[in-house]
């Protein structure tokens, strides 16, 4: 288009629109030879070369094809909307994944030339269609009312910028662009183009419509997810690990219980005895067997492949792993071996420490391994610690006076049955014991980590890093490492041994809310409010997984203990179970109405406990649905709920799980009264 | 546009000291105030979600603001539930009600009571997948988790509110008491035990749960227990001392059973027929002993009127002819025996008197002076049906004159009752049995002042009821005077 029939269209527009004083003196301008300075006519025509800038012949153009309405904004996408509707059903899920973009582009570009009422309109009248899916960016979106705000509101930014990847079958491709060209309705169309990229495949329209990618919008970034997911991980256990020399050592006791069958409890018993004298004579050539391990490693293989899961790789450890004294390692095989085996038909026992009195304070609840020691996080800065050995013994005031004089902080009456533990300067967010119980980590408002020591009852080390509230800490599976996570939109690694971390991992795109390691400790996931979960590797920092799928933030984490699998539950309730070397959703386990505060494994991975803000525990059986994937292939639809039991208690929202090593389940939540 | 009205802006711009802000800067300030407002309450649902809640606090939206480094709001921390008022004159303005508060005040109150300590309890959610029925946890029928398809399905109907029905759960060990103490009760092998038992079940505490269940269990175990009930009633000799007060024991038993029969008459219908059927047996067997009788004609008459009309009053001339040599001192040696039948004669005439008391209670609409007699009164009317009807038909006659007439009784009641013992018959029952006691003694000394109107009494109520009137005369033939007493003074003072 040359510079004259531009001008022209100018000033068509101009006279239409009844701008006359502006009309003449862009024709005195014009006639001032191509001195633009000071125009001004209208604030859309305030820069300085409008000829040579392509987006703006266009956008002029467009202005000269028709008025600048922005009913027709509302018109052709409501036009669209009742075509996509109507089309026929075998496309009709493709095209209407169309509507999205179109809508939140809409709405901006609304919002972008000022038409702010127009803009709210719009967005209110057709909310409803993307609330199921999208009701967290359209709740972000709703606030967006002026020019300024799209640019300094970084979800606005990255969806201007980056296109949408919407994949559709040739056919509905087809279709629309029919549609758009038979019906002139430019507008749409170039808001299609300029915002989506299809990508066109041959043959029929996927069946079932994949809600996983309908949800991801950010094109660019699924790109880089899907770079990122190429790279390898080493999902594996670590080799030598404590179950590991534990199978070597009941490996014929294992075989003789595969003959019976499911074995009773007291056949446990009494196969108990039996290892334990075992491992008594064998104590001594431990050292060596590990050395020979690598040979055993193939006959391991060889008899685990006649079970039903297939054994998991053994992996290097990456970092340099504390070293565990005897006593403890003894205690862990020995609750190892005592191991409760649970599956679908033989279901744990669930413990549950009601937290009362808290008046609607307590922030977080943290059980030990073993049950014993449960600490809460209030948000009056204080974190109590209760023993339960000691409350168990019947609650003699002597006991209790004796706990006392170790307190920091005793009452004025001493007749507190817990330890007070204080430091912090804002509500704590997040507390986790170390594996053998004798530390404590929380983490707090007041961006700060504190460590603990529960045998002093004291403070011992603040690391002070984030700069943000710091919204969750984890210590490693063997102690001595830890993981935390804050508002600053990182994860960072320390150990205990220095105030500086030793890693920080960045790239989520918005708080990092919870964080959970990997049971071979070379990688942590995260999880965030920018609705992802990712995997960092810990040695490199890298991010080497991305999760997309929820659709809110993320709130809870578990780790399968064969480390092949995660599950992740959201605001909404949802718990999405994902491969680890896939980073592909295994099945998405809905049933909870509300946030889902917590998740844990059971020590052999059959059964995954979830607690809920709507008071109930559920336990889901994990072993059916890993397998089920394959018959899912096959004919791809099956029933994806596996949830076995459902425990609700009587008013109080659970905030912590664990299974302890001998799998009895703990849980923690504080009472609340029901609000009627 | 926005929906934040500028006129919030320029309420608030004026608040901070800004007055010359122009509409035009207060439209354009709107909408971005709306997305700052925004943010932050994004930031806040943040904080709430990391404190585990699901309900929004201000401390969430202080929280939010101090990660914006801003200046957190003052005064809304308490914790309360704020009070919001609506601002006279304007449809959509509220403010907080924000009371001033005299610090002497505050200084001078008493301090408020500490809260409670945060307390860690421990129960058990599951015992190998099964919840076990205690207190701490939901009530059983929540348990049952809806079939995996249900859960959508209600998620896209609309919401309907399903209460599950409220179960009674008994503890084990409740469960287990209950057993043993009705396997005891039942199989009476050893006494000691049973008597512990007893003892247990008056004392301990904390079995309330179960009075439901006992309560159910002696309906069931009814027949075996009404025996010794009637034992108590009508037995030769109570007591093994001579002086013991077996007449209050037949009072009380009389009461207790009116008090069974009332309450297990719905589900065991024999039970008062069988009942009057023994007491009536025991009265007109003239062999048995006048104790015998006394308890038989006690219990009759706590049957209600209706069992005394038919048992009692039809057979009362003949047994008072037999009952008349006791009676006579000269005749009777024996003080005892003396004794024994003035009681005999005291429970009769209180039957009879109890009798055409309720009988003349058909006027309805006297304003009794003790609403409790009229309820009891009431309890006993078993087939009221014919009554009713005459009821309402005396009432729409008598209604009138009567409350005139009332005013006048209760200036006259003084001169009336010189009597050393009020006589007001509107007296509760449980008092009647000691009155009746006393009364046969003194009865020489009543009723002198009120033979004069006696006549005009029955005349009266001849014409009033012929039914009870013809009662009521042949009761004052058999007793003389001495019915007079239970005739209530209202109905009495109809003639005065």
């Amino acid at each position: 288009m040359d510079p004259e029939q531009l001008d022209e269209f100018v000033m068509g527009y101009l006279k239409k629109k009844g701008f006359n004083g502006a009309a003449k003196q862009l024709q005195e301008a014009l006639h001032n030879n191509n001195n633009n300075n000071g125009t001004g006519s209208s604030s859309s025509f305030n820069s300085t070369d409008y000829h040579n800038d392509p987006e703006l012949t266009k956008l002029i153009r467009s202005f000269s094809q028709s008025e600048n309405d922005p009913t027709r904004y509302r018109n052709g996408y409501s036009n669209l909307r009742s075509w996509a509707y109507n089309s026929l059903d075998l496309y009709k899920h493709e095209l209407l994944r169309v509507m999205y973009p179109v809508f939140i582009h809409c709405y901006m570009d609304l919002v972008g030339k000022g038409h702010t009422q127009e803009a709210r309109a719009f967005f209110n009248s057709f909310r409803k269609d993307h609330e199921m899916i999208h009701l967290r960016d359209l709740q972000k979106l709703e606030g967006v009312l002026v020019p300024s705000h799209l640019e300094e509101m970084e979800f606005a930014r990255s969806l201007r910028q980056s296109k949408v990847n919407i994949k559709i079958c040739q056919y509905s491709y087809d279709l629309l662009l029919q549609y758009l060209h038979r019906t002139e309705s430019t507008l749409m169309l170039g808001i299609i183009n300029e915002h989506i990229n299809f990508q066109v495949y041959s043959g029929q329209p996927n069946s079932s419509s994949d809600d996983i990618d309908a949800v991801t919008i950010v094109g660019s970034f699924q790109e880089t997810a899907d770079h990122v997911n190429q790279k390898e991980i080493q999902w594996g256990l670590l080799e030598d690990s404590l179950e590991d020399r534990l199978e070597k050592t009941g490996s014929l006791l294992t075989d003789s219980e595969k003959g019976q069958g499911e074995s009773k409890d007291g056949d446990v018993d009494d196969s108990n005895k039996k290892r334990s004298t075992e491992i008594g004579k064998q104590g001594s050539s431990l050292k060596k067997l590990k050395k020979d391990k690598a040979g055993n490693a193939t006959a391991k293989v060889a008899r685990q492949e006649t079970s039903t899961v297939s054994p998991a790789p053994r992996v290097k450890s990456e970092l340099a792993l504390p070293v565990m004294s005897t006593d403890v390692e003894e205690s862990i095989l020995e609750d190892l071996r005592n191991r409760v085996q649970l599956s679908s038909v033989a279901m744990p026992s669930v413990s549950f420490y009601t937290f009362v009195n808290t008046h609607n304070g307590l922030n977080c609840a943290s059980i030990s391994h073993d049950g014993s020691l449960v600490a809460g996080g209030f948000s009056d800065s204080s974190i109590k610690v209760w023993d339960m050995a000691k409350i168990g013994q019947a609650g003699s005031g002597t006991l209790q006076g004796e706990s006392d004089t170790n307190d920091q902080v005793a009452g004025p009456n001493g007749r507190r049955n817990y330890t007070l533990l204080l430091g912090h300067s804002g509500p704590v967010y997040s507390a986790t014991f170390s594996p053998p119980g004798d530390f404590l980590l929380s983490s707090s408002a007041d961006t700060t980590i504190r460590l603990w020591s529960t045998q002093l009852n004291a403070n011992l080390v603040c690391y002070k890093g984030h700069n943000y509230p710091v919204w969750d800490v984890q210590f490693s599976p063997f102690g001595h490492y830890f993981a935390s996570c804050s508002h600053d939109r990182t994860a960072r690694i320390w150990s205990m041994d220095r105030v500086q971390p030793l890693r920080i991992m960045a790239g989520h795109l918005s708080d990092v809310d919870c964080v959970q390691w990997h049971p071979n400790c070379n990688y942590i996931a995260t999880g965030s409010s920018d609705k992802t979960v990712r995997l960092w590797d810990v040695q490199t920092g890298e991010c080497v997984r991305i999760f997309i799928g929820h659709r809110s933030m993320v709130l809870s984490l578990a780790m399968s203990p064969d480390g092949r699998y995660m599950a992740s539950g959201d605001e909404d309730g949802t718990i999405m179970m994902w491969d680890l070397s896939t980073a592909r959703c295994i099945t998405p386990l809905m049933g909870h109405n509300s946030c889902v505060w917590s998740l844990s494994y059971s020590g052999e991975g059959s059964l995954l406990a979830s607690g809920s803000a709507d008071c109930t525990v559920k336990l889901w059986d994990v072993t059916s649905s890993t397998k089920l994937t394959k018959a899912e292939e096959k004919n791809g639809n099956s029933n994806r709920l596996r949830s076995l039991r459902t425990f609700p208690t009587k008013s109080t929202p659970v905030h912590a799980l664990r299974f302890s090593r001998r799998n009895l389940l703990f849980a923690a939540g504080a009472l609340s009264k029901p609000t009627s | 546009m926005s929906i934040v009205p500028k006129e919030t802006i320029e309420v608030t711009a004026q608040s901070i000291g800004i007055t010359n802000l122009s509409p035009e800067a207060a439209l354009m300030l709107a909408p971005d105030v709306e997305y700052r407002v925004r943010e932050i309450m994004q930031e806040a649902i943040k904080s709430m979600r990391h404190s585990k809640r699901t309900t929004l606090t201000a401390s969430d939206v202080d929280g939010a603001l101090n990660l914006r480094s801003l200046e957190p709001t003052y005064g809304f921390a308490s914790g309360g539930p704020f009070r919001f008022r609506k601002a006279v004159g304007h449809q959509d303005l509220f403010y907080t009600d924000d009371r001033e508060v005299d610090f002497k005040d505050v200084i001078g109150a008493p301090l408020p009571k500490a809260p409670l300590d945060t307390e860690l309890v421990c129960h058990w959610l599951a015992i190998e997948g099964v919840q076990p029925a205690i207190p701490e946890n939901a009530p059983l029928e929540v348990i049952r988790a809806p079939a995996d398809n249900k859960i959508y399905e209600q998620k896209d109907g609309p919401l309907i509110d399903v209460r599950p029905p409220v179960k009674h759960v008994l503890s084990r060990e409740l469960q287990l008491y209950f057993q043993k103490i009705a396997e005891i009760t039942m199989s009476k092998s050893s006494p000691a035990l049973f008597k512990e038992a007893l003892v247990s079940l008056a004392s301990d505490s904390g079995l309330h749960p179960l009075v439901p269940y006992f309560t159910n269990f002696i309906a069931d175990e009814l027949h075996q227990l009404m025996p010794s009930v009637v034992t108590c009633l009508v037995s030769r000799k109570l007591g093994n001392r001579f002086a013991d007060n077996h007449w209050e024991l037949r009072d009380f038993t009389a009461k207790l059973v009116s008090l069974i029969c009332k309450r297990f008459g719905n589900t065991y219908h024999t039970l008062q027929s069988r009942l009057s059927k023994t007491l009536g047996n025991a009265l007109l067997d003239p062999k048995k002993a006048l104790t015998q009788h006394y308890g038989a004609i006690q219990g009759l008459t706590a049957l209600g009127h209706n069992v005394v009309r038919l048992l009692i009053l039809s057979n009362l001339e003949p047994y008072l002819s037999l009952l008349e040599p006791e009676l006579d001192c000269e005749k009777q040696k024996n003080q005892m025996k003396s004794y024994e039948a003035w009681r005999v004669y005291g429970a009769l005439l209180r039957a009879a008197g109890l009798c055409i008391h309720d009988r003349l209670k058909v006027f309805p609409n006297l304003p009794s002076p003790s609403p409790s007699l009229l309820h009891k009164g009431k309890g006993k009317i078993i087939s009221a049906e014919t009554r009713k009807r005459k009821l309402s038909a005396d009432s729409s006659q008598n209604q009138l004159p009567h409350k005139r007439l009332m005013t006048t009784t209760d200036g006259l009641r003084p001169q009336d009752h010189t009597g050393p013992a009020p006589m007001h018959v509107d007296k509760p029952m449980g008092k009647k049995g000691n009155e009746s006691e006393s009364r046969h003694q003194n009865e020489k000394e009543r009723g002198k002042g009120r033979v004069i109107t006696m006549k005009a009494i029955l005349g009266q109520i001849w014409k009033d009821d012929l039914d009870s009137g013809r009662l009521l005369v042949k009761l004052h033939q058999l007793y003389d005077d001495r019915i007079l007493p239970f005739i209530p003074s209202t109905e009495m003072s109809v003639f005065l």
